[in-house]
């Protein structure tokens, strides 16, 4: 199987307000899919931050590539291609789709106080960074405001495609999104992990996450319950373990 | 079958600015180019200039349009622009400083004083100036960052302060009066720095174009223009360079992203606060330096200069398309705004209106100004 | 909504029509605000003017106290060719381009109630105003003739020059001895606290002069109300206020200066229409005052400032 993209070992996350994570161990490959599953309050938020180096981990390590890795800042993780989209997607509405592909990475030309960005070359870039991830935008100069909100995602994601993610995450990518929508920016997923990336994908919704994922992990509350591939479960047992345990089918009994 | 309707929503990508209409490449190309040209900030204010340049037209004497008259505003529209570009590019990245009226007056004083009483040369004085204009943006900066309060009342503190400052050190200075005097006189004749910082450019050549007879004459003979004031070309010059700074480098951008959502930006990487430290300095500068040019130009400086200037500035800003909530807008809609509001305030002495229905003249203009600015701006950007 | 446009039309027209006439056009540029009832009084007076004298006359001034826009005001009046150009000159080194510029034109320039030392210089023909100095002289020998021995100047805004006149006037009409007492600020509260400690320290004194109505003479009233001194100190101010002008009606202040400023906005423009017509000037500078307000025309001038004449 060859080293894994990144690997997760005994990772343990305290706050004063307690114990979030506890013992949790997972590998992410590449050109896979991993869903991470879980209720709120599961501690799914808190572990990407620590994957991308938001937090730093209480206890445990991590391995990026087959090294320790240690992230002192959210910077170093994307130095080292490990790109977390958070539901925000940090755009900014009133600014245009290439202003904001390649906010903070502006390509400049020239020198001292003279240097100007190449918005024309930045244009085409982005149109066919887009392009390849199959989102056709015929002017890059509109407002991302202008845009849906699967069109924003995928920009949000091509963006830090293009900029050399390796390990992309993904928190709840689809949750304010419709059917048609929903399928796009899935369909995106898939076309990435076919190109080699590793994607951790973060949702509440089963159906979503067994349409793309390779594997699924599920936490409750700040464990880790199991990691399952494709083949080895059913789509309600994985909602069973979301639930806690508990069956589906009891608590609707109990809702009545 | 037309090809921005796929056949099948699950296997073709989806594209985005699909409009209902279009047809084909050929169409779409004008179109385009009106959509966009409907969507710059500008476009209000520049609706807005047209509007009032119409007005006067009509009711103003013609002496306001002729070569002298224009330059009899857009003398104040320059001094104003100074503050309003610098104010707009502020504003677009999200804050606000209200103290930069006061500064005028406080950098008329740094200058003024150490010229008069302690008897430096212009060249110190006003680097002096500048240098404590910018150590007073900084501070303005950081307060603000630091404390997270909004600019809006940090910088309306330092209006009080920075006013109170320049009464105090005024008084101080003369034994008692709130007035400096004497500038002119401490300044040797044709110094370098008075040709760029004060006065009329190109008064040789407008001298010359009178003689041909180019330039009208008073009934005395006086030609009407004699120069070209020196705050036009430096009002100018400010505009262009805030506006290819936001529109062609990498700060530029970065100022957008600060205003428009400084968390997100943070999050890709912006350095805000280093962004919105050096704006405040920009802003403290370009009053002192509005300061610096008054008290050069007059001779003379007083503790009330200035007021009410940065409300004006940020008005003009607005009318020029500016959002008070940040992340948009431009420097040229400020260039626009400010002449818009120099045309008005002087082009009423133009008119037979009556001096005590300024106020309501002023106000009722603006607000024209600004409610096309939001009704071009609303239909530009929700049009797809 | 179509109210608002019909006076934009009717404005419109209104400045239109205005440049059909061929009378005289003078512009007036002063340094005061349109809501300083002050200087609404030199406004109606110049307005007056106009129509006696029938000329076209316009009244511009800058909504704040800025000396810039001051400037800028004189320069585009300068641009339209007045027949003539009144002005007030609160800094000479300010205006003083603007002015000259007017003069090199062609315009023939009279300066109204302040900048009358200076006025001369930059070319104007004569000055309409207040002499301070003269004022104070008249003020001080009135103090005398009401048999006040122990007099003292309360100048609430140090470094102000006109006062500073004020209180030498009051010396030299005096003939005695005058204190004067400067206050910390130039607030109603510090002239109230300073006046009150004053008199309390020195129960000698039975005479007060202030230089202004509103901001010193009424909390030094309120200063004398309370320590029940209405009767024994007698107190002159300068310039006017309503409730200085009651408490002079009802005899609890002596008097009040008035530089009469009424005059300040009325001749400039009658004289430059005669200079125009008739090539005729006087031949000195035109003192407005001092006129004097006591209990016998209290009553009055009451009446005409609340008309906006005084």
């Amino acid at each position: 199987m060859g080293t894994a993209l990144m690997e997760a070992r005994a990772v343990g996350k305290s706050f004063d307000s307690g114990d979030v994570l506890v013992d949790v161990s997972l590998r992410v490959e590449r050109g896979e899919v991993h869903c991470l599953l879980g209720d709120n309050g599961a501690g799914k938020s808190t572990l990407i931050k620590i994957l991308c180096g938001v937090h730093a981990p209480s206890r445990g390590t991590l391995r990026f590539e087959g090294r320790d890795v240690v992230f002192a800042s959210p910077r170093e993780a994307l130095d080292c291609g490990i790109a977390a989209v958070y539901q925000d997607l940090a755009l900014l509405p009133l600014m245009s789709i290439t202003r904001n592909f390649f906010l903070a990475r502006e390509p400049v030309r020239g020198r001292g106080p003279f240097r100007r960005v190449d918005w024309r070359r930045a244009r085409a870039v982005a149109q066919g960074a887009l392009h390849d991830l199959g989102v056709d935008v015929r002017d890059p100069r509109r407002a991302v405001g202008t845009l849906s909100g699967g069109e924003r995602q995928s920009l949000a994601i091509a963006r830090a495609v293009h900029f050399g993610a390796k390990l992309l995450i993904l928190d709840e990518p689809t949750a304010a999104l419709g059917v048609v929508q929903t399928t796009r920016v899935l369909r995106m997923v898939r076309r990435l992990r076919d190109r080699g990336l590793g994607i951790v994908l973060i949702t509440h919704n089963v159906r979503h996450a067994c349409a793309v994922g390779d594997r699924f992990s599920v936490l409750d509350r700040g464990r880790l319950r199991g990691t399952f591939a494709r083949d080895a479960i059913e789509v309600d047992a994985l909602q069973d373990l979301m639930a806690g345990g508990q069956s589906v089918d009891a608590w609707t009994r109990e809702l009545g | 079958m037309r090809p921005s309707e796929p056949a099948d929503p699950g296997e073709r990508p989806f594209a985005t600015g699909s409009q209902p209409s279009a047809q084909g490449g050929s169409r779409e190309i004008p179109h385009a180019l009106v959509t966009r040209a409907l969507r710059r900030p500008e476009l209000g204010a520049v609706a807005g200039l047209a509007f009032v340049t119409v007005f006067f037209a009509f009711t103003a004497r013609s002496e306001m349009f002729s070569l002298g008259g224009m330059v009899t505003f857009l003398e104040p529209s320059a001094q104003l622009g100074l503050l309003a570009v610098a104010a707009a590019l502020l504003m677009i990245a999200g804050e606000f400083d209200l103290s930069i009226g006061s500064m005028i007056a406080f950098g008329g004083m740094l200058v003024g004083v150490p010229l008069v009483h302690w008897g430096w040369p212009l060249e110190a004085a006003v680097v002096f100036a500048l240098a404590l204009a910018t150590a007073v943006g900084l501070l303005n900066g950081a307060l603000v960052l630091r404390t997270r309060l909004p600019s809006f009342i940090v910088t309306l503190a330092a209006l009080f302060i920075l006013r109170g400052a320049t009464l105090v050190g005024l008084k101080a200075a003369t034994g008692g009066a709130t007035q400096l005097r004497g500038i002119r006189e401490a300044i040797p004749e044709g110094h370098w720095l008075m040709e760029v910082l004060a006065g009329h450019a190109f008064e040789s050549g407008f001298a010359a174009l009178a003689a041909r007879g180019w330039i009208d004459t008073f009934k005395s003979g006086l030609p009407k223009v004699q120069g070209l004031p020196v705050e036009i070309l430096w009002f100018v010059g400010c505009a262009v360079a805030a506006t290819w700074v936001l529109r062609v480098t990498r700060f530029g951008n970065w100022i957008y992203a600060a205003g428009g959502d400084a968390l997100a930006a943070r999050a890709v990487g912006v350095p805000v606060a280093r962004v919105k430290l050096t704006l405040f300095c920009v802003t403290a500068c370009a009053g002192a330096l509005l300061g610096v040019m008054n008290a050069l130009d007059f001779g003379s400086t007083d503790a009330a200069r200035g007021t009410q200037k940065e409300f004006e500035a940020i008005i003009a800003a607005v009318i020029g398309g500016c959002l008070l909530t940040g992340g948009y807008g431009s420097a040229v809609g400020a260039f626009f705004g400010a002449i818009i509001f120099g045309m008005v305030s002087i082009g009423i002495s133009y008119t037979s209106i009556d001096q005590d229905l300024y106020k309501v003249f002023l106000g009722g203009m603006l607000l024209l100004a600004v409610v096309l600015n939001h009704v071009v701006r609303h239909r530009a950007l929700g049009a797809r | 909504m179509n109210r608002f446009f019909g006076a934009l039309v009717m404005a419109c027209l209104v400045g239109v029509a205005a440049r059909a006439t061929n009378a005289e056009q003078i512009v007036v540029v002063s340094h005061g605000q349109a809501n300083d009832p002050f200087w609404t009084v030199v406004k109606n007076a110049v307005e007056i003017a106009g129509r006696d004298m029938r000329v076209d006359v316009v009244y511009r001034a800058p909504e704040t106290f800025d000396m810039v826009a001051m400037a800028q005001l004189i320069e585009s009046a300068v641009q339209q060719e007045p027949d003539g150009l009144v002005v007030s000159i609160p800094d000479a080194d300010a205006l003083g381009d603007a002015i000259r510029k007017a003069r090199a034109a062609g315009i023939p320039v009279v300066s109204m109630n302040s900048g009358g030392a200076v006025s001369a210089d930059l070319g104007a023909l004569f000055h309409v105003g207040q002499d301070e100095f003269d004022a104070g002289v008249g003020a001080g020998e009135r103090m005398r003739q009401l048999g006040v021995r122990n007099l003292v100047c309360v100048n609430h805004e140090v470094g102000n020059v006109a006062l500073d006149r004020r209180c030498d006037g009051v010396r030299r009409g005096f003939g005695a001895e005058v204190r004067v007492v400067p206050t910390p600020a130039n607030t109603v509260d510090d002239v109230y606290a300073k006046v009150k400690a004053t008199l309390q320290a020195d129960p000698t004194i039975d005479g007060i002069v202030t230089l202004g109505a509103s901001n010193a003479a009424e909390p030094t009233l309120k200063a004398l109300r309370e320590l029940g001194m209405l009767e024994r100190v007698r107190l002159g101010t300068f310039d006017l206020s309503p409730r200085i002008l009651t408490a002079i009606r009802d005899g609890e202040a002596a008097f009040a200066v008035d530089q009469q400023q009424f005059l300040q906005g009325y001749l400039p423009v009658v004289h430059l229409a005669l200079y125009l017509r008739y090539q005729v000037l006087p031949g000195d500078d035109l003192a407005t005052g001092p006129g004097f307000v006591t209990q016998e025309n209290a009553a009055a001038v009451i009446d005409l400032s609340a008309r906006g004449l005084r």
